[in-house]
């Protein structure tokens, strides 16, 4: 605590030469709201590891289907109903191409291997399986992608003008919302006949509400505070505020909300699809593979199993890599 | 408090107003037909079809009509079963899905809560990341998948529990389970969520400054504190599950409104996709309505100024 | 030694981040009965740390008192199990908090969060306990108790709500009353009326206080000693008298300046330059040295012992050496309008 009198010689009481920034420096190294986010996201290991299967799965989605020269519809029912085969790893009992305990490739005199195996029309799973995952993630994306740009314009404007712009568009956001989603997407799908866009459409046509209600709340919040106010008065117009004010500070939220848009965008095609409104043979999509596969659950379980763990897999990694966005974005929440 | 309850009932008639014709207007744009061999009727045959079904008279009209039968409890009949009335099999049917639900949302809800809390009051602990960690998966697997596995699992593989069905309490079970999982672990998290939340608060250091034991602190403070806002995630919740078990009653073949609906879809029955639609939704907005006025309830902050013309 | 309280060489440390943020670091001091100690010091100097070391209140993790002891009575309560801590806290010591819109639970009412603490330590049946609630608040100068007794929080003002947490504080007739920046979020007016009543009460009922603040004039009109926190260190402690007129160390100097004067002669508010240190890397040296303006080269090296100035004053700084050249302090530290 306190030195010994023989340390502190007469020398050292001499003014020091303690120069203006030394009092003045803040203590530990100063970083940009953006850099700490990042630097919060990247020390977080659940949601690295996220990343990285999510990353892969994009990867095998892009190239998995062109591995074997199958396309998505070529069938061929001598080869119906293989289980998965992969030569390397046949010691695994699940990739040994046995089921019931005979070797159905002996049995059907089929040489080639098919990791995934295939399904009753002799179509090969790992081409479908990927093509499907390549389906569900596009029509996630796009819906994503638009319910960001749908849901940033009808909240913007509605938080940043307020009034009776607000009232009118919250009252319209009131009555949508009142309607179970559910609901809304099939009557859409009814109309429009069960395909891609229709999907796309009918998923963005309820995800854009949480969105926009998230936008108007975080404009709501920013417009009255001083900075804002304050470059107000300094003369900038709405336009300014906007691009230059509001929207960098709320584009965390923006961010975090995008990130668990992803995941219900996938679920709610599965789900379609599962249900017979959504993707729709020779096309698949995961959910309609879960869909298919589960006629032959209790014969061939592996059929609903691999397209089960893929989309699984991205479901739990969107949503582990969303809370992690959101603990690296607002500390507050941090929990 | 009166008014605000006149208001919102005001509001949700109109939202149900504009559901119905809504819905009504898809149906008049849907594709097909909704009878079976509609390729080989003549089309004085079908003329005479559309005529006793009144689909001949201009839409406007069959609108009014709509609504009038509606306004007097009659839905129409349905194309499928011989004009048999769609109130008839709403009857029927939706009190097995509202057990679905409710015997899966009571579930699910209590375990979640006591899951909530545990993780809350133990966080950063191994026991916290656990929890954490299984309401993720359990949030992100659709339960159509949870629900095969289980069946795969537990009735297939090992036969404890039937395949289908829904009349004696093991036929329950699995359904149930694939419902209730998913409510878990959404409760949980928020919870946990509402749990760390309040612990931080400065009125739980008031409570340990006083001299109160752990257990007190938690039992009297915390929790009371973070039970509050659950009522708003079980209200939409509950009628997310009775609408989207439509699914798991189709897997497990439960004849409950979802299976129905299903079926309707596939068969262009236009009355009773109309009717199943409508009870969705008024289901929808009661249960956000009494959400609402619960929380009214309950909250002593928002019932007494409530009171007060604001 | 017969001090009501005695700190003696108090360290906490909190775990944060990978790094040891060491909050308190090896303070003492005594308390007697009751008299009112008033802990000064900016933000972040670890005054409300010690505050909450002394109720046993360290969030534990990250927080871990190091070493030293907290002697009530001649007992330590460090070592005091969980149990036994529940206890003397509310009975023996209780505490305000700074902000009484929070400091409440809003959804019981408030008769209820005082009489928890009364059937807890004085095991009285409920209906007692009711009435006695409805006696504190009459004594903290609630009007109508009977009624407001079964009203929740929200149902009372800012200034009612920090009697009300004052009520629940004296529930017990505590030998204590730690007051974390008691009258800190509340307007002026309703500041001056609480200060009266915490005054009022202490000579009615001769409990210590120790009165945690950076506002000097609450510590003029409160106490009757003063200890000055910097860095997590006690830099200066002394007598209110000693530490208004006569103090002697420059971050006591600083803070008297940085006072605003209703007579000053100059329209500036003089105000300490620089930031407090960062106390997960605390300075070998002094820890104001990088901020003071008679800074000498051992102050950065090293620590100041204590200097006793007189039977209740002592200060930690080099100028009071006899090898440091001789420094007045400033001009500005005139206590104006104050007695």
């Amino acid at each position: 605590m306190t030195t010994s009198n023989a340390d502190v010689t007469k020398e050292l009481f001499v003014p020091a030469d303690l120069n203006d920034s030394v009092s003045e420096q803040i203590s530990g190294e100063s970083v940009s709201a953006w850099r700490d986010a990042i630097r919060r996201f990247v020390t977080n290991k659940g949601a690295m590891a996220s990343m990285i299967i999510i990353f892969l799965i994009v990867v095998f989605a892009i190239i998995g289907p062109h591995f074997f020269g199958y396309g998505v519809d070529d069938q061929d029912v001598s080869r119906a109903n293989l289980p998965p085969k992969i030569g390397a790893l046949s010691w695994i009992p699940a990739f040994s191409g046995h089921e019931g305990g005979v070797d159905v490739y002996k049995e059907k005199k089929i040489t080639k291997n098919y990791w995934f195996g295939t399904d009753q029309l002799g179509r090969d799973l790992w081409t479908r399986t990927w093509m499907g995952t390549q389906i569900s993630l596009i029509i996630a994306l796009i819906a994503t992608l638009a319910d960001v740009c749908i849901g940033v314009v009808y909240g913007g404007v509605s938080g940043y003008f307020g009034g009776m712009v607000d009232n009118v568009l919250q009252r319209i956001l009131e009555i949508i919302a009142g309607i179970p989603s559910l609901v809304w997407i099939i009557l859409l799908i009814l109309i429009l006949q069960p395909g891609l866009v229709t999907i796309t459409i009918a998923i963005l046509a309820t995800s854009w509400l949480s969105m926009a209600r998230i936008v108007r709340g975080e404009m709501l919040k920013l417009k009255n505070q001083e900075f804002v106010l304050a470059s107000r008065t300094l003369g900038a117009n709405d336009g300014r505020i906007i691009f230059k004010h509001l929207i960098p500070n709320s584009i965390g939220m923006i961010i975090i909300n995008t990130m668990f848009s992803v995941p219900s965008a996938i679920f709610f095609e599965a789900f379609l699809s599962f249900i017979g409104l959504g993707i729709r043979s020779p096309q698949s999509s995961l959910g309609s593979l879960i869909n298919d596969g589960y006629q032959m659950l209790q014969i061939h379980p592996y059929q609903t199993l691999y397209p089960g763990i893929i989309i699984s897999l991205l479901l739990i990694c969107f949503n582990i890599m969303g809370d992690g966005l959101r603990d690296a974005f607002d500390p507050k929440l941090r929990r | 408090m009166g008014r605000y309850i006149l208001k919102r009932v005001g509001y949700m008639l109109v939202t149900f107003y504009v559901v119905v014709t809504l819905t009504f207007l898809a149906m008049k744009m849907l594709p097909g037909t909704p009878f079976k061999f509609a390729n080989r009727l003549t089309p004085e045959q079908l003329n005479q079809l559309k005529h006793y079904y009144g689909l001949d008279q201009p839409i406007p009209v069959q609108y009014v009509h709509y609504i009038w039968n509606m306004l007097h409890g009659d839905l129409g009949g349905s194309f499928q079963y011989g004009m048999q009335p769609v109130t008839e099999f709403l009857a029927q049917r939706f009190p097995i899905s509202m057990q679905l639900g409710i015997e899966s949302m009571i579930i699910g809800t209590i375990l979640g809560i006591v899951l909530g809390i545990i993780s809350g009051i133990y966080r950063g602990r191994f026991l916290d990341w656990g929890t954490v960690t299984l309401t993720v998966v359990f949030i992100s697997i659709p339960s159509f998948i949870f629900a095969a596995i289980l069946q795969y699992c537990f009735s297939v593989q090992i036969r404890i529990f039937p395949v289908i069905g829904w009349d004696t309490p093991m036929t329950h079970v699995l359904p149930v389970i694939s419902i209730g999982v998913g409510v878990m672990a959404s409760i949980a998290r928020f919870m946990r969520t509402e749990m760390v939340e309040v612990l931080g608060q400065d009125y739980i250091i008031t409570a340990q400054a006083k001299g109160l034991s752990t257990p007190a602190v938690i039992y009297k403070h915390a929790i009371r504190n973070a039970m509050i806002p659950i009522v708003t995630v079980i209200g939409p919740m509950t009628a997310a599950v009775v609408t989207g078990s439509l699914v798991i009653e189709n897997i497990f073949a439960i004849p409950g409104i979802g299976s129905q609906f299903i079926d309707a879809i596939i068969t262009n029955d236009y009355p009773m996709i109309m009717g199943t639609t409508e009870l969705y939704a008024a289901l929808f907005i009661v249960t956000i309505f009494i959400v609402d006025i619960l929380y009214g309830v309950i909250d002593p902050r928002i019932r007494v100024s409530g009171g007060k013309p604001a | 030694m017969d001090h009501l309280l005695e700190i003696k060489d108090l360290s906490v440390v909190f775990h944060i981040f990978g790094a040891d943020v060491q909050a308190v670091r090896g303070i003492s001091l005594q308390l007697n009965k009751g008299e009112t100690l008033a802990i000064v010091g900016e933000s972040g100097s670890g005054k409300s740390v010690t505050s909450k070391a002394v109720m046993g209140l360290i969030p534990n993790p990250p927080g871990e008192i190091a070493t030293g002891e907290v002697l009530f009575e001649g007992k330590d309560l460090v070592k005091y199990s969980k149990k036994q801590m529940q206890k003397v806290r509310g009975k023996d010591i209780s505490m305000i908090f700074q902000d009484p819109m929070t400091a409440l639970n809003p959804t019981m009412k408030i008769g209820k969060q005082i009489m928890e603490g009364l059937i807890k330590h004085q095991s009285l049946s409920k209906h007692d306990a009711k009435n006695r609630a409805i006696e504190l608040l009459q004594l903290v100068g609630i009007p109508n108790p009977e009624k407001r007794v079964d009203e929740y929080p929200h149902q009372f003002s800012g200034g009612m709500r920090q009697r009300v947490v004052i009520a629940i504080a004296l529930a017990c007739n505590p030998k204590i009353l730690i007051a974390d920046e008691p009258t800190t979020a509340l307007d002026v007016t309703i500041q001056a009326q609480i200060l009266d009543l915490m005054r009022g009460l202490q000579e009615k009922t001769g409990t210590a206080i120790i009165l945690i603040t950076h506002d000097l004039g609450v510590v003029a009109n409160l106490a009757q000693r003063v200890a000055v926190m910097y860095g997590g260190k006690i830099v200066e402690t002394g007598t209110l008298d000693e530490i208004f007129y006569n103090p002697k160390h420059p971050y006591t100097w600083g803070l008297l300046s940085s006072m605003p004067k209703l007579h000053a002669k100059t329209d500036k508010l003089l105000a300490i330059p620089g930031t407090p240190p960062d106390l997960s890397n605390p300075p070998k040296g002094c820890p104001f040295a990088p901020r003071c303006p008679h800074a000498m080269k051992v102050c950065t090296e090293h620590m100041p012992a204590y200097t006793e100035l007189s039977a209740t004053q002592k200060a930690a700084c080099w100028l009071l050496d006899e090898r440091a050249p001789k420094v007045d302090p400033p001009a500005t530290i005139g206590v104006g309008g104050e007695s």
